[in-house]
């Protein structure tokens, strides 16, 4: 599904150059659940956001879906991950001024989906995730694992052949992060591609597969 | 989509309601001043625009070799009509009036009225409506009139008063009875009828009726003071109409006139917003260059404060662009947030609208419509105007923010946009700079404004006061007004009456021909020249430099005295007043010379806008013209000395009217457009420091919060509450100084040019700028100190916690 071959991503601090990530070669079949590990500044989240093609690396090369990433336009990059990735993030990031239903229905919007397709979407997912009570309430009113939910909801809603998750369980207790796990096992079960960004061993032994970071190298 | 732009702009209103609460108020102060300022210049403009065929009306001016030979906006009598008769393939129709003021009256209702002495062609040639009367006919028959319905409503009571009569009074005393032979209806503002007074329609009348002033004989070539309009053919242009004038004028014309005059044509269109050298032009672009300034300082507010809350927006951009938002959305995200607050200023702006109409139709001496008779265009523009407002203040945060990179602003790493600041700097700076330049201006159309009532005039105006008195232009008149006269200045409460044709700061007198004994009449100047009796110097104080003023006390009068001013004396090429005194002077077409037996100190007859004119004073008996008693009354008690004149005025000219002006109201008048600007541009200097007082409130609110933390460490570590208030104020400070080092030369440059159209002017001092820049800096300064002490003073402990 992707592939990344000699990916290097530095920032440069006075005269050193600091590496973030070295020499990343990656190939993630359609279908996989990896989870990324390692200590903290290894470069796990970096290397999640060159795969959510939010951060560009300083070397190297990054296809998708057989599409050379780094060569395209920025419009059709921002194209290619609306159509195929859904994010998940570890403090939410749910809109504060939208409610339950309209931060649900956001990506839609963004896909020029219709109205009542959009409605019927929505009102599927809020169903399936069982949280058809709380879609007039704002995020202030949920509790963390609430919240999580309505942001996998949303990360979902678009059928994205990929979800990246960075730490979608850091913030909650562990009951809300297993409930969430098997929720991501179910996904993946179903077609969806995961990549999530854990430090928490539990959580890496749901997925299929796991890769493990060192000062910016992949260790195993 | 827009509908949910709109939704999540409303609430992102409501979170943050006390920012949009400043950013509405500012705005709506702008889009107010600006909506006011709109009403009254698209009113200006509308005048003369409804007149029938407006496209081919002109006017006919006068451009004077020797200026004052006659007047500008007046032509030669015989000009339009003749032009219409012989060329009537160039003209189509043609209209030319005479003005008058006359005493009219309906038994015991006795008004003084303007009269406008014309041809019949009048009311079919401009389209205007008759609610009574055809108007076809109305005009044709001597002695008869049409009225306007205020007029039939003052006189009558009603509208319909067709084949009524009124009584008017002629210069020689006689009075008539006039039949009404039309009503007019809603007349709108036009320089056929408004040319002279723009508040007033006179009565009208044909040149038929003239033979009752025994004017008839004034229509020919060599009276240059009628008005004269003509409609040109379709295609026609005014340049060969004034080619053809030229000729008529050469050969009809006497030559002292037809060697000095050139007739043009000004389109009807231009006549009112061209007339005294463009004052409403003048005006409307006056104002309009302030409602612009005014909205750009609020524009500025928005814009400000829309970057220095976007720290509290950065998430949700960030969230948005993940989930698949392109920029151009989240700009449309944003210009519906202004649009928003745009909209809502327009809703509190009409309010403001409404309450301050009244004010600004008083300022601006023109009807400002109410929101209620207003036509639905001006809600279509008020809706698109602010609409337009919105997309202008917002788009520049919206591109902003739009750009801001998308992982940073998720993760929290971007606490405030750094690289703005340079840019907000000089929005700040650009405001001040606006703020200042309006108040340097206000300060000093008002010392100039000042300047022209307290300046010495060369007379004294207090507690002088004018009545326009019946017209009996003849040695008999003359002899019963003197009587009267005399009756009046024996009131105790009057210390002074004099009869005269005109007053100072009046209309200005006719202009006649002068020049020494033993020299040729072509080297005759034009002086104006008014009739007085010989009470006048002193009834206005107006002191000699030699001789007296026509004769001294106990000697009777003698027939062929005349009086100068000083400037009339070196213009008639006498070295000095005494050497003046008992030289004789001629006059054209008059055979016997007048001797020289006084000379006045120059004093400010007309406005201060061009030197100090020469001057002649004639003696009333010898020529039998007037209009005024002049009383200088005892100033403790004026409304007791006034009914004590009206109760002897009326035992004396019984049936006549009273009507009363006091020098200072006329000299008022004199100075309306100074004024109006005057008081203009003190309502702007304070809109844009209520603005600026508003940008800096959101500003200094917002550094607060975003330094509160800061705040607490240093006072932990001793500062002084006046240190902390000094944090906020210094910025502010160096931005004021900034401010003043580009505003005050535009300043100097600006108002010395304005200066330089007034023949007498105040100097610029330093004084002056020091007086704005410290009232400025001080309003600043208080303003920032009132909003900091407060958490100057706060427990740093409390805002410590609050991390």
């Amino acid at each position: 599904m992707l592939q990344l071959k000699n990916i290097f991503r530095w920032y440069n601090s006075g005269v050193n150059r600091a590496f973030v990530l070295r020499d990343i070669s990656l190939t993630i079949e359609q279908g996989e659940f990896v989870s990324i590990m390692g200590p903290s500044g290894s470069g796990k989240s970096t290397l999640l956001h060159v795969l959510g093609m939010m951060d560009e690396p300083n070397e190297g090369e990054y296809s998708f879906l057989g599409e050379n990433v780094l060569k395209i336009k920025e419009k059709q990059r921002a194209e290619l991950y609306k159509k195929h990735i859904g994010f998940v993030f570890q403090a939410y990031h749910l809109i504060d001024e939208l409610t339950v239903y309209e931060n649900i229905e956001t990506p839609l919007l963004y896909h020029g989906i219709g109205s009542s397709e959009r409605k019927s979407m929505v009102a599927d997912i809020l169903d399936r995730f069982n949280i058809v009570g709380k879609k007039d309430l704002f995020p202030n009113q949920l509790s963390g694992g609430q919240q999580q939910l309505v942001g996998i909801a949303r990360a979902i809603i678009t059928k994205p052949n990929l979800i990246l998750a960075d730490e979608p369980t850091g913030n909650l207790n562990s009951k809300q992060g297993q409930e969430i796990m098997e929720l991501f096992k179910t996904l993946n079960e179903e077609g969806v591609t995961i990549i999530q960004v854990t430090h928490s061993e539990k959580n890496a032994t749901y997925g299929s597969r796991i890769i493990e970071l060192l000062d910016g190298r992949i260790e195993r | 989509m827009i509908q949910i732009y709109f939704k999540i702009a409303w609430r992102n209103l409501m979170k943050r309601k006390f920012y949009a609460l400043v950013s509405i108020l500012g705005l709506s102060v702008g889009i107010t001043f600006t909506l006011l300022i709109g009403t009254y210049i698209w009113g200006e403009l509308q005048v003369n625009a409804d007149l029938k065929n407006v496209e081919n009306q002109y006017l006919i001016q006068s451009k004077w070799k020797k200026p004052d030979i006659g007047l500008e906006i007046t032509t030669l009598a015989p000009l339009a009509k003749t032009l219409k008769e012989n060329y009537p393939n160039l003209v189509k129709n043609y209209y030319g009036f005479e003005g008058y003021t006359s005493t009219i009256s309906n038994g015991d209702r006795v008004f003084r009225e303007d009269i406008q002495i014309g041809d019949a062609t009048l009311l079919n040639m401009y389209g205007f409506q008759l609610l009574y009367g055809d108007s076809k006919t109305a005009l044709n028959q001597p002695y008869t009139m049409v009225i306007s319905s205020e007029q039939a409503i003052k006189y009558f009571g009603k509208l319909d008063c067709l084949g009524k009569s009124l009584t008017i009074e002629s210069n020689a005393g006689q009075k008539k009875s006039f039949m009404i032979t039309g009503v007019l209806g809603k007349v709108n503002t036009n320089s056929v009828m408004n040319l002279l007074s723009d508040t007033r329609i006179p009565i009208l009348m044909s040149f038929e009726s003239s033979k009752f002033w025994g004017i008839e004989k004034y229509f020919a070539w060599n009276n240059p003071y009628n008005v004269g309009y003509v409609e040109l053919r379709n295609g026609v242009n005014p340049a060969t109409v004034a080619q053809v004038m030229t000729k008529l004028i050469k050969a009809n014309a006497p030559e002292n006139i037809s060697t000095n005059l050139q007739a043009y044509l000004v389109p009807m269109k231009d006549v009112y917003l061209e007339a005294n050298n463009g004052i409403v032009k003048k005006t409307i672009f006056t104002l309009l260059f302030v409602a612009l300034f005014i909205l750009v300082m609020a524009i500025v507010n928005f814009i400000n404060m829309s970057i220095g809350n976007s720290v509290t927006r950065l998430k949700e951009i960030g969230v948005r662009k993940m989930l698949g938002s392109e920029k151009g959305q989240l700009i449309r995200q944003f210009l519906a947030e202004s649009i928003l607050i745009s909209l809502f200023s327009l809703l509190i702006s009409l309010i403001l609208y409404e309450v301050f109409q009244p004010f600004f139709g008083e300022m601006l001496h023109k009807k400002i419509p109410s929101l209620l008779t207003v036509s639905s265009y001006f809600y279509l523009f008020a809706v698109l105007f602010a609409v337009l407002i919105g997309l202008l203040s917002g788009i520049y945060p919206a591109f902003i923010l739009s750009n801001l990179p998308s992982i940073d602003s998720l993760k929290g790493k971007l606490k405030s946009i750094k690289e703005n600041i340079f840019f907000r700097r000089l929005l700040i700076v650009s405001q001040f700079t606006i703020a200042l330049f309006v108040f340097v201006g206000a300060f000093v159309i008002s010392k100039q404004v000042n300047y022209f009532f307290n300046k010495d005039l060369g007379y004294q105006k207090e507690a002088v006061v004018t009545l326009s008195v019946p017209r009996d232009w003849s040695p008999v008149g003359v002899d019963k007004m003197e009587r009267i006269r005399d009756e009046l200045a024996k009131l105790k409460e009057v210390s002074q009456v004099s009869l005269s044709y005109d007053i100072p700061a009046g209309h200005g007198g006719n202009n006649n021909a002068f020049y020494k004994m033993g020299q040729d009449s072509t080297q005759a100047v034009y002086i104006q020249t008014i009739t007085t009796d010989e009470k006048y110097a002193d009834t206005y104080q107006i002191p000699m430099v030699a001789g007296a003023y026509f004769q001294r006390k106990q000697e009777s009068f003698q027939a062929g005295k005349i009086v100068l001013n000083e400037t009339g004396i070196k213009t008639l090429g006498f070295k000095n007043p005494t050497e003046a005194i008992g030289k004789e002077i001629r006059i054209h077409y008059y055979p016997q010379p007048f001797t020289i037996v006084g000379v006045t100190k120059d004093f400010h007859i007309a406005s201060m806008h061009k030197a100090i004119s020469p001057l002649v004073f004639m003696n009333v008996r010898d020529f039998p013209f007037f209009r005024y008693l002049s009383f200088k009354i005892q100033p403790n008690n004026l409304a007791q000395s006034l009914s004590s004149i009206e109760q002897k005025w009326r035992v004396l000219m019984p049936g006549s009217a009273f009507e009363y002006t006091f020098i200072d109201d006329t000299l008022q008048k004199l100075y309306q457009s100074e004024i109006q600007l005057k008081k203009a541009s003190q309502v702007a200097t304070i809109l844009s420091i209520i603005i600026v007082l508003l940008g800096i409130l959101g500003m200094v609110s917002m550094s607060i919060a975003r330094r509160t933390k800061e705040l607490g460490i240093r006072k932990v570590l001793g500062a002084s509450s006046i240190s902390i208030v000094m944090l906020f104020l210094k910025e502010f400070i160096i931005l004021v100084v900034i401010a003043i080092a580009i505003s005050f030369p535009l300043g100097i440059i600006s108002m010395n040019h304005w200066l330089t159209t007034y023949a007498y002017r105040i100097q610029l001092d330093w004084q002056t700028f020091l007086t704005v820049a410290l009232g400025f800096s001080l309003i600043i300064a208080i303003f920032v100190f009132l909003q900091t002490f407060k958490t100057a003073l706060e427990n740093p402990i409390k805002s410590l916690k609050t991390e």
